[in-house]
């Protein structure tokens, strides 16, 4: 086989030795760009490129986000009984979802999602019920619940059927399934017991006060069998774990410390020959992030923190700097510090930062008044400079009259552009106050002078490797005073303790990250080992962060019960359904034959036809995986809520595909990601109970989710775009 | 090459096909068509837009089923009823959109619907790590090496995508590979990489049908060739009767030859 490799290379005129033995080992630059020639192959990524493929970045990305925005503006949010009620608000939601995503992937919607939640719901109950002469067939739970199971099977398996026989669009034909579920649940439910709340399903309990023989005895009908499955609670406050906030503590900086060495090891270029001295040196930054831990843990003050920060600083470089100089190989770190164009990024980037600052400190923090009252006489010039804008970055995009008609569509379209900002900018100033004004000034100068200063650290990078240590060296120290304003000037507590912390640990970090790129070589070209080994890592830590977390979640100690600091956090079965139903269909989807099959159909129906793929069955069963979500959530619903009205879930299919959009699911079908979905929903149920949290009034959610759904698609698409280039 | 190969040429032809014809309702699509294919020997059909190239090749595959004529695979004579019959006997095509999900990842699109299981009944998995391996390996056997085999189809040049999709046909046990177009998209150079990928199947002991209108691409490759146009066989040659001249000059010439033909044909059924 080499010999004809050999032939066909010397064919081209590159000759290249190649033993017949050692085929395997052909270098993969060279043999790839013998033979296909080095104008097709691609660029290579960098790390956080190559993060930022996976459909699901964003979600996670955007779930950080919101959850930072809520956090900072509404008080109660972020503490354990929030984010209990969180996961409770996303878990039916998140299930269904997860089915979604699924079928959206195979390249299907399902519109009669919702209205099925209740459906199935309600059939159970109506199965369990006796209500006399009229109807209910009075059946045990271990009836009822099987047999609306195969209903919900065979509602799936009609709906899949309907789509793939008669090859009408998937929208269409399940509308029609929503309307008929619509009218089942109303007519029956009149029909059966003449009432549109359908309840109760604990009639299964029977009739304990009542013995057999009596009137109107009933058995019990498996409700205790089956209630702890579909709403079983586990109460916080009942769980006690003493060693609860040292696993906590442990999980993040073990996990964190795992992240970081994944993060390093995807970027540096491995030395040939390794430094057994460097690992001395990290093993000195571990011991001192260990002891420095200790101490913060026992002692508190301001001085204290001083230290502890010089000191966690200390660990960090010694511990990084050590891991590089052991394994990864060193470079020059050249001569060149700037670039005209690098010099222009930066200083915008501090500028920005800076104004940032200067405009925060200069507002009042305490002020409750409109904008309207603050800009006072000048609203009109600024409500009219704000619409000439607009209009004019309209006509530019719009571009110069070419004739009358042309002209009339212009200037009408110019004039609504125009207005529309005119109208937003006096809306803003009337509903926002002068102290949220400051918050939104900070937070948006502060990000754009972040991604400022990423892009020059970029630009830097490529110009020497003491540009980019500059760049980031001054991001570092714009982080350090950013840490400082925050704590001397905010009024909330959470902000001058934990963002000061975590603003002045990610400054300490970048500077980190800055050092060590100085001295040593980021790697440019595929490594299989080392992007395994951090691929491993960084699972493997981000799952010891979420021990650590969960851990905190479900357990009190004995301190927080004297204390009375407790919150009755309850985690109910759906919050387990929701978690096992993720794993399991991430593993269904990543790994499994199905998996691959739902994202070829979804693909490209005619090709995975062609190669064997029973394209037909696949879609048919996942309509059927989403008709079981839908059963297991109306049971869900029905054990939780006792009683269910026979509207329950009509409407909810569009959150479900708004969930797994967020999440970064195609609406074409073929990409995207069951995990994704299940943030997706995390970020839904945030702002349920983020935005009332915040005092606003809950309405404003659908304008929020408006917002996060546009901006969901927009990223999605740029990062599907990247995922897709040819060529 | 052709002469080492055609020195050990079998008894029986891989696929010997005798006066195969089609019909649509009452259009011919295809008439007459004779020729044969050798393990180890590349057979090029060409012909025009509308030759009854694709009619062909379904036939081959097993999409379509032939009126006229016999169609023998190793000897006997053979009926498929569906693209998978073919393909269990070990007859694949790669057709011109080349059967793959372009967001799904090398390794995925190669294995795709003979994944290599793991795992006992109902909790199975792919066997990813040995997928990734093989996909990798039978890459670098066609003589192309893949940098990552998580990277996205859509991200391959055509002349890669081919080399998966042939890389793909040759290891789930091709016997007969038939490649539908397989230059007609390309620049020059990834052709020619193309070309390279279809003599190296051929060496592995394959019979290969090459599907083109470029005569320039088939000569050097083929060694035998049959010529479409109009749904009729405007002959069956062997490398040794034919040189490139007159290769393109029967193609090019057929259109005319072919209406004279067409009004001869008419005149004798008395139409």
């Amino acid at each position: 086989m080499t010999d004809s490799v050999d032939q066909a290379q010397a064919h081209d005129g590159i000759v290249i030795e190649v033993d017949a033995a050692d085929a395997e080992a052909i270098a993969a630059e060279t043999k790839a760009t013998a033979v296909a020639g080095a104008d097709e192959r691609l660029a290579y990524q960098g790390v956080f490129q190559r993060l930022l493929i996976r459909p699901e970045v964003g979600a996670i990305i955007g779930a950080m986000a919101i959850w930072a925005f809520f956090w900072a503006v509404a008080n109660t949010f972020g503490v354990a009984t929030g984010f209990g009620s969180i996961l409770d608000a996303a878990a039916p939601l998140g299930i269904m979802a997860i089915a979604v995503s699924l079928l959206m992937i195979g390249g299907e919607f399902d519109l009669s999602a919702g209205a099925a939640t209740g459906t199935f719901g309600i059939i159970t109950i109506l199965l369990v019920k006796d209500v006399g002469e009229i109807g209910g067939a009075g059946l045990s739970l271990h009836i009822a619940i099987p047999l609306s199971l195969i209903v919900a099977l065979g509602m799936g398996y009609a709906n899949g059927t309907v789509v793939e026989r008669t090859g009408l669009p998937s929208f269409i034909v399940t509308l029609a399934t929503f309307f008929v579920y619509r009218g089942f649940k109303l007519g029956f439910s009149k029909l059966i017991i003449d009432n549109i709340a359908v309840g109760r399903i604990d009639d299964a309990a029977g009739t304990p006060n009542l013995s057999p023989g009596d009137e109107g005895f009933r058995a019990n009908g498996g409700y205790g069998f089956w209630r702890p499955i579909f709403d079983g609670v586990w109460a916080r406050n009942e769980h006690l774990l003493e060693s609860r906030d040292a696993i906590w503590l442990v999980g993040w900086v073990v996990g964190g410390a795992l992240v970081g060495l994944a993060i390093y090891e995807m970027n540096f270029r491995r030395a040939k020959k390794q430094n057994p001295a460097g690992a001395l040196v990290m093993l000195g930054g571990i011991v001192g992030a260990a002891a420095t831990i200790w101490y913060m843990h026992n002692f508190d003050g301001r001085t204290e923190n001083m230290i502890a920060s010089l000191a966690i600083l200390g660990s960090a470089l010694a511990g990084f700097g050590g891991l590089a100089l052991w394994r990864y190989e060193r470079q020059p770190m050249g001569n060149t510090p700037f670039t005209n164009e690098t010099l222009t990024w930066t200083g915008a980037g501090l500028a920005l930062i800076a104004a940032g600052i200067l405009v925060a400190g200069a507002l009042d923090m305490e002020a409750q008044q409109s904008v309207l009252a603050l800009v006072d006489a000048l609203r009109w010039p600024i409500v009219l400079v704000a619409g000439a804008l607009a209009a004019y970055l309209g006509f530019r995009a719009v571009g110069a009259f070419e004739n009358q008609q042309d002209a009339l569509r212009s200037v009408v379209t110019i004039a609504a552009i125009g207005a529309a900002a005119a109208f937003f900018t006096y809306g803003f100033m009337f509903m926002t106050t002068e102290q949220g004004l400051r918050a939104m000034l900070l937070g948006g100068f502060v990000i754009a002078g972040l991604v400022t200063l990423a892009m020059a650290a970029f630009k830097a990078g490529r110009v020497s490797p003491l540009a980019r240590f500059l760049v980031l060296t001054a991001t570092s120290l714009m982080g350090l005073w950013l840490a400082w304003f925050i704590q001397g000037q905010s009024r909330s507590v959470k902000f001058r303790t934990e963002a000061f912390s975590v603003i002045l640990f990610a400054a300490c970090m970048v500077f980190v990250w800055g050092a060590v790129s100085l001295f040593f070589k980021t790697r440019a070209e595929p490594d299989h080992a080392a992007s395994r080994l951090s691929s491993v890592t960084a699972k493997t830590g981000l799952g010891i962060i979420g021990v650590g977390m969960v851990t905190r979640l479900l357990f009190t100690t004995e301190a927080e019960q004297a204390l009375g600091r407790t919150n009755p956090v309850n985690f109910r079965m759906s919050v387990m359904w929701f978690i096992a139903i993720s794993v399991f269909a991430t593993w269904l989807l990543g790994s499994t034959k199905f998996g691959s099959w739902i994202f070829a159909v979804g693909g490209n129906k005619q090709a995975a036809r062609q190669i064997g793929v029973p394209a037909a069955r696949t879609k048919t069963q996942l309509f059927m995986i989403v008709a079981v979500a839908a059963w297991l959530v109306g049971l869900l619903l029905a054990f939780r809520l006792n009683t269910l009205q026979s509207g329950t879930g009509n409407g909810l299919e569009f959150e479900y595909i708004i969930a797994a959009v967020v999440g970064g699911t195609a609406l074409t079908g073929g990409y995207g990601s069951t995990f994704g979905a299940a943030i997706g929903a995390i970020i839904m149920a945030m702002s349920v109970q983020g935005i009332p949290a915040s005092r606003w009034n809950s309405d404003w959610r659908f304008v929020f989710l408006g917002g996060i759904l546009l901006v969901a698609v927009i990223a999605n698409n740029f990062i599907r775009s990247k995922a897709e280039a040819t060529r | 090459m052709s002469e080492q190969v055609s020195d050990t040429q079998p008894e029986t032809p891989l696929l010997e096909l005798n006066d195969i014809g089609k019909y649509y309702g009452n259009i011919i699509a295809l008439r007459d068509v004779t020729t044969e294919v050798n393990a180890g020997e590349v057979t090029c059909v060409l012909g025009d837009n509308g030759a009854g190239k694709s009619t062909f090749i379904k036939i081959l595959a097993g999409v379509h089923q032939h009126d006229e004529g016999t169609f023998k695979l190793e000897g006997d004579e053979m009926r498929f009823e569906s693209p998978r019959e073919a393909l269990d006997r070990g007859i694949a095509a790669v057709y011109q959109d080349l059967a793959m999900v372009p967001l799904m990842s090398v390794w995925r699109n190669f294995f795709l619907g003979s994944e290599p299981k793991k795992g006992v009944w109902p909790v199975q998995w792919i066997d990813t790590k040995s997928a990734k391996r093989i996909a990798k390996e039978e890459m670098a056997k066609m003589g192309i090496d893949i940098r990552d085999t998580e990277q996205p189809v859509g991200t391959l040049s055509g002349g890669e995508r081919q080399s998966v999709a042939i890389a793909r046909a040759v290891y789930f046990g091709a016997k007969v590979l038939i490649l539908d177009e397989p230059t007609s998209a390309l620049g020059v150079k990834q052709s020619g990489v193309v070309l390279r990928y279809i003599v190296e199947a051929a060496k592995r002991g394959l019979g290969v049908i090459f599907i083109t209108h470029n005569p320039a691409h088939a000569y050097p490759v083929g060694d035998r060739f049959l010529i479409l146009n109009r749904g009729q066989s405007m002959g069956n040659f062997a490398k040794d009767e034919i040189d490139q001249g007159e290769l393109t000059q029967l193609m090019a010439g057929g259109a005319e030859l072919k209406e004279l033909q067409e009004e001869l044909s008419r005149a004798i059924s008395g139409v």
